[in-house]
Parts: C-alpha cells; sequence; structure tokens
C-alpha cells in the first residue's frame, strides 16, 4: 500500500517519516483508517503497515530522562519527530528560523492584493537585491502586471532541461514552451489556443504557445477575480527542442531561511503574439516599466 | 508455456510516461516528431508504427461561470493504451502472408522478417493498433516484449510503470485482482468503473479460451466519473 521497496524512502524503508505520531501516546492507532505503526505489547516492539521512523524496541510508557540522559537517550516513548532535539512537533519555534518564532502569512514579494492579515505585505527578512537589472513590480497591485504567474516542471523533463532537452525519446514528449492560461483569461483578452503569447514581467519577455485550459481558473480574492497564468521553465536555446527561458521572467530574490527565489507566485503581463527581438524588445521592456 | 497478460488500471496512472519511454527505448523506435499537439499535456497523440504505448490524457473541468475554488469539480485522467493482443486478433486474420503468429505466452506478434506491407491487418485492426512504417511500409505494433518474455523478464512498460498501473502475470491470476480492484472501486463510490477483457475485444467473440489477453483503455471517454480500469 505504501510502495515498500519502491524508489526513494527514508532510512529503513520507512515511507511516512514521523509515523510515530500516527499512534497515540500510548502505542494505539488514533484512527483505525489511517492507521501506520503501532506498539506489538507481545513482541514488545513497534509493527505496522510502515516500517517505524522510530526506535525499534522503545515502548511507549517509557519515562522521559532529561535530567541525566544523554542526546536521543534522554527521550521517552511519546516523542515522534525524531528530528527534533525535544523530540516534538513545533508551532512555536524557539530557534533556526530566521523569520521565526511563530509562523504567518505574507504576500510574495510580486502580489496582486494586500496581505488580509497584517499592514506588513511581504516578509520583511526577504533579500530583494534590488538593482537596476533585477527591478520589481509594485506590490500589492500593480496595473502594469495585473496577472499572478506561476512556474513549473513537467514530468518530462529535469530542471532547466538542459539534459532533457537533448534526448530525443523525452524531447518529443514535450516539445515546446507554452503557457497554460484559464477560458475565462483566453477570452478577456483573446488569446487563441495554439497561437502565441507575450508574457512579460519587470524582468523579461518571452514568448510561449497559448495551452487554453479548464485545469487553469481564476480566483476569487476579496471581491476581486485574478487570473493565474502558468509556464513551464524546462526550455533554452539549445537541444533538440528549443524556447525561451522563462527563468528570465524571475526575480532573483531571497526567502529568509532557504534562500530561494519566488518562483511560484509573482505578477505578469499576457498579451497575444509574439515578441520582438534584440533591441526592440529592450525598448518594449523600458516601454513597459514607464509607470502607467 | 503459460498464457500471460496486461492489466492496465486507469485509476492508478498518473500519466508519467514512463512507459511511453520504456517501450521506445527497449525496442529501438526512434522519436517520431516534434510536434507540440496542444492537445493537453499529450503530443505523441495515437499508438502507431513507431509509438506502441500511448498514454492518453483526459481534462474534464467544470463549466465555465464557476469561478475558482472548486478542484472537486476538476478531474485530469490519465490512461496507458496499447495492442490489446486480442483473443480473435483481426490482423492475425487478416494477414495473408502468416507474418502475424499467435506466440507462446498468448500475444499477437507481426514478424517483420515475413512482413511484406501489405497492410491488411492495419484496417483489419479495430483499435487503430497496427501501423504501417513510413519508410518501408512494413506494419509495426506492441510486440508485448516477446524477446524480453522469452528471457524470462517482464515487459518493458510495466518494469518502468512507477505506481504499478501497468501489471504483467498469468490472465487468470490477473483476471482475479481486476475483479477484486472493481469491487474495491464501485464500493469507494465509482460505479461505472468497469474492466475490459481480451476476450471482449475479439473480432468474433468466442468462449474464454486459454488465448491471451492483454486490455487497455480504449474508450475512455471524457466523463470524470469515467475511472475505467481495464
Amino acid at each position: 500500500m505504501l510502495g515498500h521497496g519502491w524508489g526513494f524512502a527514508w532510512p529503513n524503508d520507512c515511507r511516512i517519516i514521523y509515523n510515530r505520531a500516527s499512534a497515540r501516546p500510548d502505542g494505539k492507532p488514533w484512527s483505525e483508517r489511517k492507521k501506520l505503526v503501532w506498539w506489538d505489547e507481545e513482541k514488545k516492539q513497534w509493527a505496522g503497515l510502515d516500517n517505524a521512523d522510530y526506535p525499534k524496541d522503545l515502548a511507549p510508557e517509557t519515562k522521559d530522562n532529561l535530567k541525566n540522559g544523554k542526546g536521543v537517550e534522554a527521550l521517552g516513548g511519546a516523542r515522534p519527530f525524531t528530528l527534533h532535539p525535544d523530540g516534538v512537533g513545533w508551532l512555536y519555534v524557539a530557534s533556526g528560523l530566521k523569520d521565526g518564532p511563530l509562523p504567518t502569512h505574507y504576500e510574495p514579494l510580486e502580489s496582486p492584493v494586500a496581505n488580509p492579515l497584517y499592514k506588513q505585505n511581504a516578509n520583511p527578512a526577504a533579500l530583494k537585491r534590488e538593482r537596476p537589472d533585477n527591478p520589481y513590480a509594485n506590490s500589492p497591485g500593480d496595473p502594469r502586471f495585473p496577472h499572478v504567474l506561476s512556474t513549473y516542471r513537467l514530468t518530462e523533463h529535469h530542471t532547466a532541461g538542459g539534459m532533457t532537452r537533448t534526448l530525443s525519446h523525452l524531447a518529443e514528449l514535450q516539445p515546446e514552451l507554452f503557457t497554460e492560461v484559464s477560458p475565462e483569461l483566453a477570452d478577456e483578452i483573446g488569446l487563441t489556443h495554439g497561437d502565441w503569447a507575450t508574457i512579460s514581467t519587470p524582468r523579461a519577455i518571452i514568448e510561449a504557445r497559448v495551452l487554453v485550459t479548464r485545469r487553469m481558473r481564476p480566483l476569487w480574492i476579496d471581491g476581486q477575480r485574478v487570473h493565474q497564468v502558468g509556464l513551464p521553465y524546462h526550455w533554452g536555446y539549445k537541444g533538440r527542442v528549443k524556447g525561451d527561458v522563462v527563468n528570465d521572467l524571475l526575480a532573483i530574490s531571497e526567502e529568509p531561511n532557504v534562500r530561494i527565489m519566488e518562483t511560484k507566485a509573482l505578477v505578469c503581463d499576457i498579451q497575444p503574439g509574439r515578441r520582438p527581438h534584440g533591441r526592440e524588445l529592450l525598448k518594449e521592456l523600458e516601454q513597459k516599466m514607464e509607470p502607467a | 508455456m503459460s498464457v500471460t497478460a496486461f492489466l492496465t488500471d486507469s485509476t492508478l496512472c498518473i500519466g508519467c510516461k514512463a512507459c511511453e519511454v520504456a517501450c521506445k527505448e527497449w525496442n529501438g523506435i526512434g522519436e517520431d516528431g516534434l510536434d507540440w499537439s496542444g492537445f493537453s499535456y499529450d503530443n505523441t497523440g495515437a499508438v502507431g508504427a513507431s509509438t506502441w504505448r500511448h498514454v492518453k490524457f483526459v481534462e474534464h473541468a467544470p463549466e465555465p461561470g464557476f469561478g475558482g475554488n472548486a478542484p472537486e469539480l476538476n478531474s485530469w485522467a490519465f490512461s496507458s493504451d496499447v495492442c490489446k493482443h486480442c483473443e480473435e486478433a483481426g490482423c492475425l486474420e487478416a494477414c495473408p502472408t502468416g507474418a502475424i503468429i499467435r506466440t507462446e505466452f498468448g500475444g499477437v506478434y507481426v514478424q517483420p522478417d515475413i512482413c511484406n506491407g501489405c497492410g491488411y491487418c492495419v484496417v483489419a485492426c479495430p483499435f487503430g493498433v497496427v501501423d504501417k512504417n513510413r519508410d518501408d511500409g512494413r506494419a509495426f505494433k506492441c510486440t508485448f516484449c516477446y524477446d524480453r518474455q522469452k528471457a524470462g523478464l517482464v515487459p518493458a512498460c510495466v518494469k518502468a510503470c512507477p505506481t504499478e498501473s501497468i501489471k504483467f502475470g498469468e490472465i487468470e491470476n490477473l483476471r482475479g485482482k481486476a475483479r477484486e480492484r472493481m469491487a474495491e472501486l464501485h464500493l469507494r463510490g465509482m460505479t461505472d468503473a468497469t474492466f475490459y477483457d481480451a476476450s471482449d475485444s475479439s473480432v468474433a467473440p468466442m468462449p474464454c479460451s486459454s488465448y491471451a489477453a492483454i486490455r487497455a483503455a480504449t474508450t475512455c471517454r471524457p466523463s470524470r466519473k469515467c475511472l475505467r480500469f481495464i
């Protein structure tokens, strides 16, 4: 049921990390339907559908020995979060998080809407690295870039496609860069399925084939209709199949903890037709950035 | 020799196309076009002389006007299609040269060194599986990995399938598994789940004999309830 023996797993072919938490402190499953591991009283060890992500013979009734115990051996039998020094799950993160200790919601650095929770719109600890070649849209709500843009992967290609675009058996399965839009957005701005669209952010302008699909749907956020534009990012200027570089659209920013740029949530504009080339393209980008 | 079969469970297919790639890799079939189709994520199109496995992508989504925030209305069904190796195979019946034979595993196999490219099998196949090679006109289709089975290996697509959506084994064993799985799906509310037996695909339906059965989704209609188990 859990795919034991196949593909990636945690050590000891454990499929679900911290699965001790599927059982109550006394070792019996919280839920019959969702049970994963439980304490076998007869054999005096953890048994179950998954391999326990836990010391195999650490009985649930084992008491903590925090004063004299060393390391993980100080922890009793009801502390499932084995990668945390205290063995419990954290909502309040005492150390380690740059923007802790409690989780909260920030809007992305570029967002069409304001943060519904706080006046602070985006994460103040994020590094924006603002430079002339790394500009940002106004946030919240830049009329020049009204739509949400998410970039993502396809099964057939690996990261930016440098390896898979050269393999004919993979290249033929996803041969061209496309952008996914909802029928509503296509209707609103005149995009035709199979034709070209030009997508722009403050950093770059690219072109892609239009895939109109109802899998993409407009969102209603705080009474406002927000359209989403989707772009897989696997193409470049070399290989069996070529296409514009989607990553050029992204800002070079750093989230404070993992220091990854925002690839799933930024803003863009999309227009029907192909993009200009060379100096014409730069000129268009400059015009685009002129305050509305 | 025991009669073997595929069991393709489209309710487990995630649309990764690993079966398509594994098939082409093992059988040495080249890339056959770098054209973007615009049809969901399917740029393969159909089975043919240079594609022996094909994963269909069926999008079913709510009518416009619903707005967002209702993911339960959306579905994306995948189904891996392949030669059914019919119990009474149209292609085999139509072949005038004896190039198409029934193997000891029950598969329907086109011998490429005997085929003369007449194309009778192409029109005789009710599923559009057999196809003429554009180079020399000979007919090609899934071999049921005859070479691998000879060596005691499972077919390449089965080996590659990460979700065990494509199963392989003795046909009677698989029929039992199919019935079990269908009962489970019905219990979970997918009351239109059904499975499709090789004996159904025969051009001349006969009582179930010992011939091989290979079955796949051939008519997955764009209904989100149609999680076809085949």
